[in-house]
């Protein structure tokens, strides 16, 4: 128990001293890294907890990025922030029904067809409303984004910790062993899933919002670019989602290293990081929380 | 309505499906076999259409050279990530007990690779040439030279490796290990030669597909990802690794995209397809053409 | 493209390994930071930038450097990639200011880019003269550290290309328009402006990115018989909408395409089919009083065997121009750099630019035609090059 939480209390305690470096590039790599944090753990819960990959939480960030482009100028920050995730949390129920249902690759690429579906629906919707991309004039300074983020990543950390240890936790996992005998023995698959689906969307749906106030424009090709959904993945593949501890790590090195890499080697540290990539997979199967942890297990 | 009626619009349905089939077909002989999930496909396509640019341009070749130049590339391209990752891959119970999530990871460092190595080697800059640029007129029906050419490749190509898989010995295997992994083994099929020989013949489809793609539009290092999008949408149309109901959802793809374009409007294009996928992950998953027995 | 080429991109990776550079300069270099698209959506659009941006530096050190108020200096980039996102363009920009700490910054590609960093800009009051945006939306940017030297500007190209075909004796047309928001902005203010000069819109389409067949599109465009077809496209759905064109036989005179004819692939992939097509764009090589343009032109086509693209290579390079001018004024002060571009008349290869807030008031919306193997300006008369052609074949 203490060793697990040692790692977030570490990222928390480096968070919260980054602000007084005063720069704004180093805050704005914490500002991507927080946000990075966030999406990874809030992934977790559902893909790393019941065995369902989700290759579609650009959908949620897309949907988030929206409600506060929409809600610009007509609701204060805030309200839209919560609006976003509350938005992304619906969709989520909604559609949770019946695309929980399909399993293994279907499931994958079931999501990222959907996060696709939704950006195309998105654009006639622009279309029809007659805009062609939403400028946000006066949105808050980086200190505050940040302030926001971080809070992101710690919730996200302590739900993903939380939830790990909960009677939710722990059906989840059983469900992801295997759904039918879980069902069997009385956990509630179906409505377990369910919620795990939603929570799942709620914080990708604010880090949208913040990541359009980030870059004061929204354009639905941008904000629903499947990118996000592929990076999730990988950082959490290069952490390893056995615990909380992986999306940590799989974000922090994901950023840091193409953070030094773009500086150092502008035209190779795409190919650098693919290569990675698929060292990680072939050797480091459990991540980096698998070699932090130590002990041989199972695959995540 | 009389457009819908028109065979100008038959024949674009044909050439579009015609080519959604092919592409398709490379993707799911490596899924069929392996369950690896090729998220690099529209890279290979990618990979085939320079080959056919560099060959025409430096060497003056003509793309039906580049044809067999890019299939070879692309077979070159399956060997060497078999024997380098894949076979691993497959060798390792611990992976395979997430074959699909991981295989797709591989597949995307791949991509990635691929993309930016094609970016530093040629620059990002869209290029292009003109190849069969006639229009030749039948009836009403107008078509131009390349387009015949994707057609009449693209139909051929898909034919060959159906009655390859029909009729052949190594077909077979591979159709055997498509349907009834286990079985193939219990009857002694070298499982690690069919899954090399479906791995580089996927590959050269693809490969192949780009050659024709390069006739017909211009080319760029990150060209491929729609074409790996529509790949996957196609063979899930026809069920995830049934070869043949693939060629069909291929061609069903082109007449939707085209006829549906046609009835309703260009606008809603991607959302038709996107929705018509999705209803049918949710409600017959293994494909609209897929025998219920024939995935997982 | 040829061998040398590509041989110069191959052995590029191993020269970027920090082999640059190796001139011995007696003054401090300049260093110029910027970003720019080199993985992403946008990607194969970025290098026509890039070029001019290249071309720029490689002149002025040949010439012994960039003039710092009477102090030749020799010019460095610090380049990274945004990856095509705009919020990693903020972060790179932020440590080009803060962390590079670098003398002066050039844009980035792309609209979305320009509109992020606008406020990044203002908070560390460093000027920026910007190129590829274009967005009616640019003028609500508060003006200080920012300008937009285009004047292809969404609610001026509709009434203009309004005008042009009434000149023409276009009385109707069918508009194919992609649903990305350069080509939505146009349609917004061209609707309108067709409506008050009492030209019949015979189709009105829009569709979505990577639409790989316009045959359905094309056929109603056929039938309808418009004076004039205008494709709002983007460069692949450009290619598409000429070949396809061609092969249905568009019979309109006046054949509009919005991105993509004045770049290099454009005709080697449609071949004569682009020959006779309108598209946007307010500069030319052939224009006489312009005398640095054809200079500019052929040093391009020399560097990299490729024809500038006529709007983002000429207006990154116009951006390069007025920065250059600004600094020999001014020094690399950032406020009497920012003083001097707000106030200063320059001297281009588009003729003279002139800022009043964020915008070019020097320079006329204009349009383009593909005439052979030239590109001319065709329109307003003030500016034009060659008189314009109407399109009789594909």
């Amino acid at each position: 128990m203490i060793r697990s939480l040692a790692l977030p209390i570490l990222f928390g305690l480096a968070g919260l001293v980054l602000p007084f470096t005063g720069s704004s590039y180093l805050i704005g790599v914490g500002f991507a890294l927080c946000c990075s944090i966030a999406l990874v753990q809030s992934w977790t819960v559902l893909s790393a907890m019941t065995g369902y990959v989700s290759l579609g939480h650009a959908v949620f960030y897309g949907l988030g990025a929206y409600v506060v482009a929409l809600s610009w100028g007509a609701l204060p920050m805030p309200v839209g922030l919560l609006l976003a995730g509350g938005v992304a949390g619906v969709f989520a129920l909604l559609v949770g029904m019946p695309v929980l249902r399909v399993r293994g690759p279907y499931f994958v690429i079931l999501t990222f067809g959907l996060a696709e579906l939704v950006k195309y629906l998105v654009i006639i919707l622009e279309s029809e409303l007659g805009s062609f991309s939403r400028l946000m004039f006066g949105a808050p300074d980086l200190g505050v984004l940040y302030a926001i983020a971080f809070a992101l990543a710690a919730i996200a950390t302590a739900g993903a910790l939380l939830i790990r240890r909960s009677r939710l936790g722990r059906g989840l996992l059983a469900l992801r062993e295997n759904e039918e005998a879980a069902e069997t023995v009385g956990v509630p698959v179906v409505r377990l899933k369910l919620v795990a689906f939603a929570l799942s969307a709620v914080i990708p749906g604010v880090v949208g919002g913040l990541a359009a106030m980030r870059t004061t424009y929204f354009e639905p090709m941008q904000a629903f670019d499947p990118t996000v959904s592929f990076t999730i993945v990988t950082m959490a593949v290069v952490g390893g989602s056995d615990d909380a501890r992986g999306p940590l790590l799989g974000a922090a090195f994901f950023t840091i290293l193409s953070e030094v890499l773009w500086a150092r080697l502008p035209q190779v540290y795409m190919v650098v990081l693919g290569l990675l990539l698929i060292l990680f997979v072939l050797f480091i199967p459990r991540g980096l929380a698998g070699i932090f942890a130590g002990r041989p297990g199972k695959a995540a | 309505m009389d457009v819908l009626l028109s065979g100008q619009l038959l024949f674009a349905a044909l050439i579009t499906g015609a080519l959604y089939a092919l592409i398709a077909l490379g993707l799911n002989l490596v899924y069929g076999t392996m369950r690896l999930l090729n998220v690099a496909h529209g890279d290979l396509v990618m990979i085939g259409a320079y080959v056919a640019f560099w060959g025409l341009t430096l060497f003056g070749l003509s793309p039906v050279v580049g044809l067999v130049l890019a299939a070879a590339a692309g077979a070159l391209l399956g060997w060497l990530t078999y024997l380098g990752l894949f076979r691993r891959l497959l060798a390792s119970p611990q992976l395979m007990r997430r074959l699909e999530g991981n295989s797709l990871l591989l597949f995307f460092g791949i991509s990635v690779i691929l993309q930016n190595l094609a970016s530093l080697a040629f620059t990002a800059s869209a290029r292009g040439y003109q190849f069969m640029d006639q229009v030749y007129r039948f009836g009403d029906v107008a078509l131009t030279g390349n387009r015949i050419f994707v057609l009449v490749v693209a139909v051929a190509i898909c034919a060959a490796v159906y009655l390859l898989l029909r009729f052949h010995v190594f077909g077979l295997a591979i159709k055997a290990l498509i349907e009834r992994r286990d079985a193939a083994l219990i009857v002694g099929v070298d499982i690690d030669r069919v899954q090399l020989a479906a791995i580089c013949l996927g590959f050269a489809i693809a490969a192949i597909a780009g050659v024709l793609v390069s006739t017909t539009e211009q080319i760029s290092p990150f060209m491929g990802f729609p074409f790996t999008i529509s790949a996957f949408v196609v063979i899930i149309l026809g069920g995830l690794g049934n070869i043949s109901a693939g060629l069909v959802a291929g061609l069903l793809l082109g007449v939707l995209e085209v006829y549906g374009v046609a009835l309703t409007s260009a606008a809603y294009r991607s959302v038709l397809i996107y929705g018509v996928f999705i209803a049918i992950l949710l409600v017959r998953p293994q494909g609209l053409l897929g025998r219920g027995s024939v995935v997982r | 493209m040829n061998r040398r080429h590509l041989i110069a991109g191959a052995v590029l990776a191993a020269a970027s390994f920090g082999l640059g550079g190796g001139a011995a300069w007696a003054a401090d270099p300049v260093r110029i930071g910027f970003s720019i698209a080199k993985t992403g959506l946008f990607a194969d659009a970025a290098p026509s930038q890039l070029n001019a941006y290249e071309l720029w530096r490689e002149q002025v050190n040949a010439a012994g450097g960039l003039d710092v108020a009477g102090t030749k200096r020799p010019v460095e980039f610090v380049q990274y990639d945004d990856q095509s996102n705009p919020g990693q363009a903020v972060r790179i920009y932020e440590k080009l200011i803060t962390d590079d700490k670098v003398d002066l910054i050039l844009a980035p590609w792309g609209t979305p880019h320009h509109f992020a960093l606008a406020p990044v800009l203002e908070k560390y009051k460093f000027p920026m003269v910007g190129n590829s945006a274009a967005s009616a939306q640019l003028r609500d940017i508060k003006p200080g550290y920012i300008w937009f030297p285009t004047s292809a500007i969404p609610d001026k190209i509709a009434p203009e290309l309004v005008a042009m075909m009434k000149a023409n004796k276009v009385t109707s047309v069918a508009i194919l328009s992609s649903v990305l928001p350069f080509s939505k902005e146009i349609k917004t203010f061209l609707l309108p402006a067709l409506k008050k000069e009492g030209i019949e819109v015979k189709v009105n389409e829009e569709y979505p990115p990577t639409t790989k067949d316009m045959t359905a599109m094309l056929t109603a465009v056929k039938k309808a018989k418009p004076d004039a077809t205008i494709a709002l496209s983007y460069p692949s759905d450009s290619v598409l909408f000429a070949k396809q064109a061609k092969e249905i036989g568009i019979e309109s005179q006046f054949d509009f395409v919005l991105v993509g004819p004045t770049m290099d692939f454009y005709q080697k992939v449609v071949g004569a089919s682009a020959n006779n097509i309108v598209t946007v764009g307010h500069w030319s090589p052939y224009r006489a009083d312009w005398t640095k343009a054809k200079p500019f032109y052929d040093a391009y086509v020399k560097k990299f065997n490729e024809i500038p693209d006529h709007l983002d290579s000429a207006l990154a390079y116009i951006s390069c121009e007025i920065l250059q001018q600004a600094v020999a004024k001014a020094g690399l002060d950032k406020e009497k750099l920012r003083e001097v571009i707000s106030t200063t008349t320059f001297d281009t290869i588009n003729g003279p630019v002139k800022f009043q807030g964020v915008e070019n008031v020097a320079t006329p919306t204009a349009f383009l035609q593909v005439q052979g193997d030239k590109i001319e300006l065709v329109w307003p008369a003030s500016i034009a090059t060659a008189a314009y052609r109407p399109k009789t074949s594909w």
